[in-house]
């Protein structure tokens, strides 16, 4: 494989909240990469700023909520020099994005047919009567049973993971080169979530997309992702290639992280059983985050420059990114 | 299927709810006796007889239950009786007056939704903004002016100290203006209208703006500007009509009010309508009347409510399995 | 949440040492309301109404029924330094019955709202907590006095009440027309309470520590009356407030078109009497106009204040 070009490249990402209490830094600084046709697995607890980030690709954070700094290079062109009709006429038709909640991602109001045709002809200046087909098909591939009755039915009329599939297939539609997913199957019972996963994979081999797909769930990414970006408190603590990650992950925070996932191999109840691990302490609060690198005071390994240094992304091995004082990150008083 | 047995319902309980009023209304004008006893009470040269022919005129006589489904029969013929003082049909009149009422209070409402539209969307999409803070403070001293106080305001600035517009009626008495009938009744129709419309729109823009401010925060709106639908659309289209959910049973509710405070308005601008009728029924006790105007607006306003939950029905198809 | 931790964090500096309680719902809701802007606003108007119907006496400058100044042909005379907001066509110090009003006005807000309370949350509790059938046909009920044309049917009863008791002992009774308005109104604008009310109870009814509190075997009396009912309040209390002043309108509105207490000193008479006379003498009209705007702005803000004080959405 060339090294081309990376279909998206973020670099120095800083998105902030403005809140009455003061700024909340929810993404700090971040980098990352995406590769055509490759699914970037992005892991994180709940508020360390990925959903924000998938936000940002599309520039629709939402106020109090700012990109205040950074590029985000898709195809080679910042998209946030881009004027908004620019970036309206990208939003859908190049990038596209799944939300996690289907039960609040489609609109109450429209027919599914409605709310997908609408899309598709004005993207592509399509007549209705030439999108419709096209919804149907596509509502096929995604799985769903009849598609032409479906068409006519409302959100409220569907399951939570046959909604997740029309989410899906809305978002596929103009057959984007790059899909941001947003904890796509988090709101979906397990059995449910099996098979939406299977399906984002074969539809992204089949498409020959790229994907982000933005989760806290280490198991989803271990299915899925090619290469997998962790983030901590809205910075990346590690980057590296999947296998990489889970089998000779050097951050901290990815071993805690995995150490506290439970393995089918270990047993957890009788005379012989294990204690799952956890990361002590809480996730910080971003509005006065701590100095230094951010993870320091729930590290095991932290030592007195790791509450005054933040570390910079430092490569360790060819695509192997670390930021962590203690894996020969140079540090920097921020 | 859902829908139809739906509005069915709604239409079996506003007919319920007409005849419970009349019956309400009945009983208690009956409770004061015979009306023309009292109207008629302490004149000259009246004696039972009289007294008694003329309660045979107006079908006043009989038992309580006998005269309430004599009457309940006649008005489903659209036939009220007669009226006491100023003997014509109860029927016309409240025709002639009721067309006077609607004549300021549907164009009110209309504007108000119009512009109660345009300023929601103003100051949903710029949240916590000058403007947004702007309309806030608008809406909110709009929504507690009393209508008439804000009519006589009207009319004190208008008619009585810039002189360019009529303070009462719905046409001039001696000279049309651009000898039109036309452009007369419109030239009078002008501040009543402002009024009702301007109360309307403070407490709509309250309404509407906090249930826009609402579903702008949601996810579909957020998913409907990630497929790349221009902001117009999104607003107009999708946000805007889940807006209007929660505030369709208010504009139920506003219609009633005004309808129901017709009586004010009219003593206000002096306008022949059925609020001023009612008034002047009251105050003479001319019963058919009474009767017939109570019965007209308890219909409007019901078909109105009726008219939003039918709206309801379309607007949200959530409804439509219950 | 995070926006609590300071007067939260003061409350547990004060209690240092004592036992530590955080700080209760009433008190939370207060620092919340404290900060609203609107809301606080809305208070002092309505404080102010308050003070001026207690404190009435002192403050007015004339006997709120002494007409000497039409003796002295001195009726409908724009405001001087003897009458600080001119006289009436009646000779009436203007402001001396501005200030008076507010004592009727407050009598009518609180008079009706009390009735409404007592009639809504027994019809609202009941249909909450029982359910079914007695829900089913109590909110039908309630739905009947929405739909109705509330203020129509008042003007009729009050008119023709007048009538019936014209030779009755019911005739002896002082200010009995305001007190059939107050109650009328009290008859007739409980339905959003007992909404409220039902939507409350039948949300508490299966709150943890009620049923918690069926466990141990309270009596039905104290699940309803020292469990539920408190926890009711607040939304309770915001459409009360919101009621004080619909009430306070509508009387005005009765009294405005002739059907008012005639030996009351309310603000809606005021606008009756001098109506005809706008022209001639506004501030007459002007002045109770304001009063009656400036309490019913009032109510509205301090619910709108309320509102957010007991629901705290996510501020930005």
């Amino acid at each position: 494989m060339a090294a081309a070009q990376p279909l998206l490249e973020v670099r120095d990402l800083k998105v902030h909240f403005f809140t009455r209490e003061g700024v909340v830094r929810a993404v700090d600084g971040v980098d990352y990469s995406v590769n055509r046709a490759e699914t970037l697995g992005i892991v994180g607890e709940s508020g360390s700023g990925k959903t924000v980030s998938s936000l940002a690709m599309l520039r629709l954070v939402p106020p109090p909520a700012r990109t205040v700094a950074g590029q985000i290079l898709f195809d080679g062109e910042d998209l946030l020099t881009r004027t908004p009709k620019q970036m309206a006429a990208l939003r859908g038709r190049r990038i596209a994005m799944i939300f996690q909640n289907p039960a609040t991602s489609l609109n109450p109001i429209y027919s599914i047919g409605a709310q997908l045709t609408e899309i598709l002809t004005w993207h592509e200046k399509a007549s209705r009567r030439d999108a419709e087909p096209r919804v149907i098909e596509l509502l096929g591939l995604v799985g769903i049973s009849d598609p032409a009755t479906r068409l006519r039915q409302y959100p409220h009329e569907l399951s939570g993971g046959m909604r997740q599939r029309i989410g899906i297939a809305r978002a596929l539609l103009c057959n984007p080169s790059l899909v941001l997913a947003d904890e796509p199957t988090t709101a979906l019972d397990v059995t449910i979530q099996a098979q939406i996963l299977e399906l984002l994979a074969e539809l992204q081999a089949r498409f020959r997309m790229s994907m982000v797909l933005v989760t806290h769930d280490m198991g989803v990414v271990a299915r899925m992702a090619t290469r997998i970006t962790v983030m901590y408190a809205g910075r990346v603590c590690e980057t590296a290639d999947a296998a990489t990650i889970f089998n000779a992950p050097q951050h901290p925070y990815t071993r805690a992280l995995l150490e506290s996932m439970p393995r089918i191999d270990h047993s957890y109840a009788g005379p012989a059983r294990r204690v799952l691990p956890s990361i002590p302490g809480r996730p910080p609060n971003l509005l006065n985050p701590p100095s230094g690198c951010r993870f320091h005071d729930r590290c095991p390994e932290a030592q007195v420059e790791c509450r005054r240094l933040l570390p910079v992304e430092t490569a360790v091995a060819p695509g192997h990114i670390v930021s962590c004082l203690r894996r020969g990150s140079p540090g920097i008083v921020a | 299927m859902g829908t139809v047995r739906y509005i069915l319902r709604r239409l079996i309980f506003s007919a319920f709810l007409i005849i419970g009023v009349s019956m309400i209304l009945f009983a208690m004008i009956n409770a004061i006796g015979n009306p023309i006893e009292i109207l008629l009470a302490e004149r000259p040269g009246i004696t039972d007889e009289i007294i008694e022919s003329i309660t045979q005129y107006y079908g006043l006589g009989g038992s309580v239950t006998d005269r309430y489904f004599t009457w309940l029969g006649a008005i489903i013929r659209f036939d009220f009786g007669t009226s006491i003082i100023y003997n014509l049909p109860v029927s016309e009149m409240l025709l002639t007056y009721g067309l006077e009422t609607l004549k300021i209070q549907i164009p009110a409402i209309l504007i108000a939704l119009l512009v109660s539209v345009l300023i929601s969307v103003l100051a949903a999409t710029r949240q916590y903004s000058r403007i947004d803070f702007g309309v806030i403070a608008g809406a909110m001293v709009g929504h507690s002016l009393p209508g008439f106080l804000l009519g006589i305001l009207l009319i004190l600035l208008f008619s009585y100290w810039l002189g360019i517009l009529p303070s009462y009626g719905a046409y001039s008495t001696r000279n049309l203006l651009m000898d039109s009938m036309v452009i007369d009744g419109l030239w009078h129709m002008v501040l009543p209208v402002a009024m009702l419309a301007f109360f309307n729109t403070a407490t709509l823009t309250l309404l509407l703006r906090a249930s826009l401010v609402d579903v702008l925060r949601q996810d579909f709106i957020t998913a409907a500007r990630a497929s790349g639908l221009p902001e117009r659309r999104v607003v107009f289209g999708h946000a805007l009509r889940n807006a209007f959910i929660p505030v369709l049973t208010y504009l139920g509710i506003l219609f009633g009010l005004m309808l129901g405070t017709a009586p004010v308005t009219e003593t206000v601008f002096t306008w022949p309508g059925l609020g001023a009728l009612y008034i002047m029924a009251i105050q003479q006790l001319d019963y058919p009347l009474i009767m017939g105007a109570t019965m007209i607006i308890t219909f409007m306003l019901v078909t109105a409510t009726l008219l939003t939950d039918i709206a309801y029905v379309i607007i949200d198809p959530r409804i439509r399995l219950a | 949440m995070d926006s609590d931790a300071t007067p939260a964090a003061t409350l547990q500096a004060e209690n240092l040492g004592s036992r530590q309680r955080p700080p209760g719902v009433w008190r939370q809701s207060w620092y919340r309301f404290r900060r609203n802007r609107a809301g606080m606003l809305g208070l002092t108007l309505v404080s102010l109404v308050v003070l001026i119907a207690i404190f009435c006496p002192l403050l007015a400058p004339f006997d709120p029924n002494d007409q000497s100044a039409m003796l002295r042909g001195a009726a409908r005379r724009a405001p001087d330094s003897i009458h600080l907001l001119g006289t009436d066509r009646n000779g009436y110090d203007v402001l001396s019955r501005m200030l008076y009003g507010a004592r009727t006005a407050l009598a009518v807000g609180l008079g009706a709202m009390a009735i409404a309370s007592l009639i809504g949350v027994t019809i609202g509790g009941i249909a909450g907590y029982a359910g079914g059938m007695t829900d089913e046909l109590l909110m039908r009920f309630a739905e009947f006095f929405m739909v109705i044309p509330v203020f129509i049917v008042i003007l009729a009863v009050v008119r023709l009440f007048g009538i019936v008791v014209v030779g009755t002992w019911l005739e002896n009774i002082p200010n009995l027309n305001l007190i059939t308005i107050i109650v009328l109104l009290g008859c007739f604008e409980w339905p959003p309470i007992a909404r409220m009310a039902r939507a409350e109870f039948l949300r508490l009814k299966h709150a943890e520590f009620v049923e918690a509190a069926v466990c141990i075997g309270s009596r039905k009396r104290d699940i309803l009356l020292r469990h539920i009912l408190p926890n009711a309040l607040p939304s309770l209390i915001v459409l009360v407030a919101l009621g004080i002043g619909g009430a306070i309108l509508a009387e005005t509105m009765v009294s405005f078109l002739g059907f008012g207490d005639p030996k009351a000193v309310s603000w809606g008479q005021s606008l009756f009497f001098n109506y005809e006379a706008l022209k001639v003498a506004p501030w007459a009209v002007l002045t109770p106009g304001t009063a009656i705007f400036l309490t019913v702005l009032g109510f509205n803000l301090l619910a709108d204040g309320l509102t957010d004080a007991f629901n705290p959405r996510l501020r930005q």
